[in-house]
């Protein structure tokens, strides 16, 4: 691991003090990983579940954290995970289906006090939630946290080349939903 | 048309006043009470002994094996010649008809922007749209 790594003094510290290390990681990148949750599980309430339970289990299994991959993507792996098992409960106690996901979620967002966007915002939202659920990952990671494709290959285990194709297309069906709403 | 350049990059999402704070106190808090599980030993830390002992008795068995290949005569070759798992996947890879899966695809939805895809890559893309491997597999 690379001097050079931004968490490299976090990392270290981990090995010595994990207790200040964690408190470090948690202030570091609670807020960025809760609106990556939050903007694939739409409701506030749920992104709180979920944050909490990625960090339990990043802390439970800091012990086992390979200096190779970056602290970040670690990160975000465990949080996209956690997002997309709350997503498949809500599918199994709301007994929605997986095509109808997308519009359940969307009628969550508009009713929710958590939510304040215009039109187009809604509009944008909508059609963000059309998409296959790991392609909404890549788009989100891509448009909102402007994650660069090789640290979105390591959250996502998946080639580059194909999150490229997964990211163009992903634009190309938002502003064809756009264009006819 | 909309393109998506249109439409600001805002955050139409809210949360409640001193959400953040108070996250992260709960959450340091919930550390602290697993308290005893911190610096917990990795698992391959604690199996690295035995992991050892088993590579080292693998290791014996396969020399004995090679060791009575060579010494002991009349051994015959396989009828199907064994391939790795790398190989096998890369063999059915090759049978797999990249036109199909392209018809598949609005020929308007690609465009000179899109980086040129090995098959693997294709089979990534695939499954990113939420197309299940072995439905890409029956389908050819």
């Amino acid at each position: 691991m690379s001097i050079n790594n931004p968490d490299f003094d976090i990392i270290q510290l981990l090995k010595t003090d994990v207790n200040k290390g964690f408190r470090l990681v948690v202030e570091k990148y609670s807020t960025k990983l809760y609106w990556h949750i939050r903007r694939l599980v739409i409701l506030h309430e749920d992104a709180d579940d979920a944050l909490q339970n990625t960090f339990i289990n990043a802390w439970k299994n800091i012990g086992e954290f390979r200096n190779e991959s970056a602290l970040y993507t670690w990160l975000y792996a465990i949080a996209t995970n956690e997002s997309l098992a709350l997503i498949n409960k809500r599918k199994r106690t709301a007994s929605v289906s997986l095509d109808d996901i997308g519009s359940y979620l969307s009628n969550s967002m508009e009713g929710s006090t958590w939510f304040d966007g215009d039109e187009a915002q809604v509009k944008l939202q909508n059609a963000i939630l059309k998409l296959p659920e790991k392609q909404r990952i890549v788009f989100n990671l891509k448009y909102f946290d402007e994650m660069t494709y090789e640290d979105m290959s390591r959250v996502l285990k998946t080639s580059e080349g194909a999150l490229k194709a997964s990211y163009h297309h992903a634009v190309k069906k938002i502003e064809n939903y756009l264009g006819e709403n | 048309m909309k393109t998506l350049n249109e439409i600001p990059r805002q955050n139409p999402f809210k949360v409640p006043e001193n959400y953040f704070e108070e996250a992260n106190r709960r959450i340091i808090a919930s550390a602290a009470d697993t308290s005893n599980v911190v610096a917990k030993t990795g698992l391959y830390r604690r199996l690295r002994p035995y992991l050892i002992a088993a590579a080292s008795i693998a290791l014996i068995a396969v020399l004995s094996y090679t060791a009575a290949r060579i010494l002991i005569p009349g051994t015959s070759e396989p009828a199907i010649p064994e391939l790795s798992a790398e190989e096998f996947s890369s063999s059915y890879i090759d049978y797999i008809d990249v036109r199909t899966l392209e018809d598949g695809t609005d020929p308007a939805a690609l465009s000179d922007e899109i980086p040129m895809l090995s098959k693997p890559e294709i089979i990534d893309c695939l499954m990113l749209e939420n197309i299940d491997l072995n439905d890409i597999y029956e389908l050819l």
